[in-house]
C-alpha cells in the first residue's frame, strides 16, 4: 500500500477527534484540542489529495470519518443507536462515496478537454 | 430546531469548500474569506447541533449535506455533469438525511 494512503487514514483519525470534541469539549484545554485536530485533519487531507487521485481520497476520508465517529459514539458514549439508523447511515455513506467519485471523474474528464 | 441548525451547517461546509477552489484559481483575499468564514460558522453550528443530535449521526448528517451542496453548487454554477448517477446518488443522502431526522431520539 501506498504509505501517503497513511496519512489518509491518520487525517481521517484527526477528523474523528474533532466532531468528537465539538460535541464533548467543555474547558479551554479540550476546545484548544478540537482546534487543533481541524487544522491537523485539513492539512493531512489536502497533502494526501495533492499526491493521490483526488475523489478517492476524499471519498475515503468521507467514509473513514462517518464510520469512525459512530464507532466512537457507540463504544465510547453508549450512543442510543438502532438498527434504522445504521441502515440510514450506511445509505448517506453509499451517496456521498458514490457523488464524490463520480464528480472527480466528471471534473478530471473536463480539466482535460 | 437543532435539525434545521445542522443541514445549515453542512450548506456552509460548501462556503468553505468553495473558499478553497477560489484559492486555488488565485483569487486570494474573496477565497480566504470564503474558506474561514464558511468553516467558523459550520463548526459552531454543527457544535450547536450536537447538544441534541448524536455525533455519528450529527457528523454523518453534516459531511452528507456539504456533499449534496457542494454537487448542486458544481451543478449550477460550474456546469458540472447532472447525469442521472449523480442525482441518484443524490437522491440517497436527501433520503438518508430524512430517514435518520425520524428514526433519531
Amino acid at each position: 500500500m501506498n504509505m501517503k494512503w497513511l496519512l489518509v487514514i491518520i487525517a481521517a483519525t484527526f477528523e474523528v477527534g474533532w466532531a468528537t470534541g465539538l460535541k464533548y469539549a467543555n474547558d479551554t484545554l479540550s476546545w484548544t484540542l478540537t482546534a487543533i485536530a481541524i487544522v491537523v485533519s485539513f492539512t493531512l487531507l489536502i497533502k494526501a489529495a495533492t499526491s493521490l487521485p483526488t475523489s478517492t481520497v476524499y471519498a475515503v476520508f468521507a467514509g473513514l470519518g462517518t464510520v469512525g465517529t459512530v464507532i466512537v459514539d457507540i463504544v465510547f458514549f453508549n450512543a442510543p443507536i438502532n438498527f434504522w439508523m445504521l441502515a440510514f447511515v450506511a445509505l448517506l455513506l453509499v451517496g456521498v462515496i458514490g457523488l464524490k467519485m463520480v464528480t472527480g471523474d466528471t471534473s478530471e474528464r473536463r480539466a482535460r478537454s | 430546531m437543532s435539525w434545521l441548525v445542522l443541514i445549515i451547517a453542512g450548506l456552509f461546509e460548501v462556503v468553505g469548500v468553495t473558499g478553497i477552489q477560489k484559492i486555488a484559481k488565485g483569487k486570494k483575499r474573496t477565497g480566504f474569506i470564503f474558506l474561514i468564514g464558511g468553516f467558523i460558522i459550520s463548526f459552531t453550528l454543527l457544535s450547536i447541533a450536537m447538544e441534541a443530535i448524536p455525533l455519528g449521526v450529527a457528523y454523518a448528517v453534516w459531511t452528507g449535506m456539504g456533499t449534496v451542496g457542494s454537487a448542486i453548487v458544481g451543478m449550477i454554477f460550474y456546469n458540472e455533469s447532472t447525469d442521472r448517477l449523480r442525482l441518484v446518488f443524490m437522491g440517497m443522502v436527501i433520503t438518508a438525511v430524512v430517514g435518520l431526522r425520524l428514526v433519531s431520539p
